[in-house]
């Protein structure tokens, strides 16, 4: 049964293991490429390479804690954190206690990108952290097609920002490349789940610190 | 017994490509969480995590679909049987060291709240997977493959 007999099925056969094999690294290949960061693309207002990318808040400050914040606008535990820890980590930026970097992920899916991408266009206008706050207030389930381009460019409005510059900037995506930056920054920097806070470059305690009012405030305060 | 060899094996191989091809299909939506999935097992050096968690999709859709389809099933079988030992090796190395991950197995991944990791019956399947792998090394004839020995087979018996 097993007796190999030269003839036309081993042609078949090898044919359709070089077409499948050859499918995939023809796929392969670019997705791996995709994956670098491109050095070339837009960066929004206020965000530093040196930073992972990152959207910053009191670059300038010497001797204050340096919060590193990894998101995904659309993580309901992200939604539940900002709600508990979003205005003191606000009051740091403007009380001038804090340096705050912004990193907004998108591994959640398509709309995860068109969030961030909205985000960076906000920053632009300077309300990075209103539409930052308008975004999570306004979280729907994930990947259900409510984050269309053209309802975050609406949603805008809900932080202030009347710009037409604004609305195209989200409707072309303008900042993708920077989003893939971001995420591959990310992804150098070991971030394995969202939100993750780094402290002066230290990830704080997931099991007390990110939800509890308390131990958070006293984890940036020992820096 | 010899008769329903080929029957187990069509059986094997779909099973065992028609999960491969799904895991690295869900992967494959999301590459930035199958990366995240990678590096969460502490294995790796990052940048090669990282890298595996982009190839790993594509082997598993290429292994999964030569399965099914019955081309070089030794081969594709031989691919999987090691990727599910190195998977059961990295499920049993996290939960040694006491991570609380997502195995990533189907899309998702990376760190779980504390306490709600549960390895064991992704041990078991995982183990069920490769003995289906290392069956097909063995025993590749089957039935509907396109592998030559298998359409012998068909012929034989049809």
């Amino acid at each position: 049964m097993t007796n190999q007999k030269p003839g036309k099925d081993n042609f078949t056969r090898n044919l359709v293991i070089a077409v499948v094999v050859g499918v995939v690294l023809i796929m392969l290949v670019p997705t791996l490429l995709s994956k670098k960061t491109d050095t070339s693309a837009k960066v929004p207002a206020s965000v530093s390479a040196d930073r992972g990318y990152g959207i910053v808040f009191n670059e300038e400050l010497k001797g204050v804690p340096v919060l590193d914040i990894y998101e995904d606008f659309q993580c309901p535990v992200c939604a539940q954190f900002e709600k508990l820890q979003g205005d003191y980590i606000e009051s740091l930026i403007t009380a001038k206690k804090a340096t705050v970097v912004y990193h907004t992920l998108s591994f959640l899916g398509p709309e995860s990108v068109n969030a961030a991408n909205a985000a960076a266009c906000s920053a632009d206008e300077g309300k990075f952290l209103q539409y930052h706050r308008a975004l999570y207030a306004n979280q729907p389930q994930e990947n259900t097609g409510v984050w269309s381009t053209d309802v975050l460019g609406v949603l805008g409005q809900a932080a202030g920002i009347m710009s037409k510059k604004f609305t195209s900037c989200v409707n072309d995506m303008a900042y993708q490349g920077w989003v893939n930056n971001v995420a591959t920054a990310g992804a150098k920097a070991n971030v394995n789940s969202t939100p993750t806070v780094f402290i002066n470059g230290k990830e704080i305690d997931r099991n007390s610190e990110y939800f509890s009012a308390d131990k958070f405030k006293a984890a940036v305060e020992r820096g | 017994m010899k008769k329903y060899l080929p029957w187990i094996g069509l059986i094997s191989r779909l099973v065992l490509g028609g999960v491969l091809l799904a895991a690295g299909l869900l992967k494959y939506q999301h590459l930035d969480k199958s990366q995240m999935a990678v590096r969460a097992y502490e294995l790796l050096p990052i940048p090669f995590a990282n890298f595996m968690g982009i190839v790993l999709p594509f082997l598993e859709i290429a292994v999964g679909i030569l399965l099914i389809i019955g081309a070089g099933v030794r081969v594709a079988a031989l691919v999987s049987g090691v990727l599910m030992v190195a998977f059961i090796f990295g499920i049993s190395w996290a939960w040694a060291r006491g991570l609380s991950i997502d195995c990533g197995c189907f899309g998702g991944g990376g760190q779980v709240e504390p306490g709600t990791a549960n390895y064991l019956p992704e041990l078991l399947r995982d183990g069920g997977l490769a003995l289906l792998g290392i069956y097909l090394f063995f025993y590749p004839q089957s039935k509907f493959g396109l592998d030559r020995h298998t359409s012998n087979g068909d012929q034989n018996n049809d």
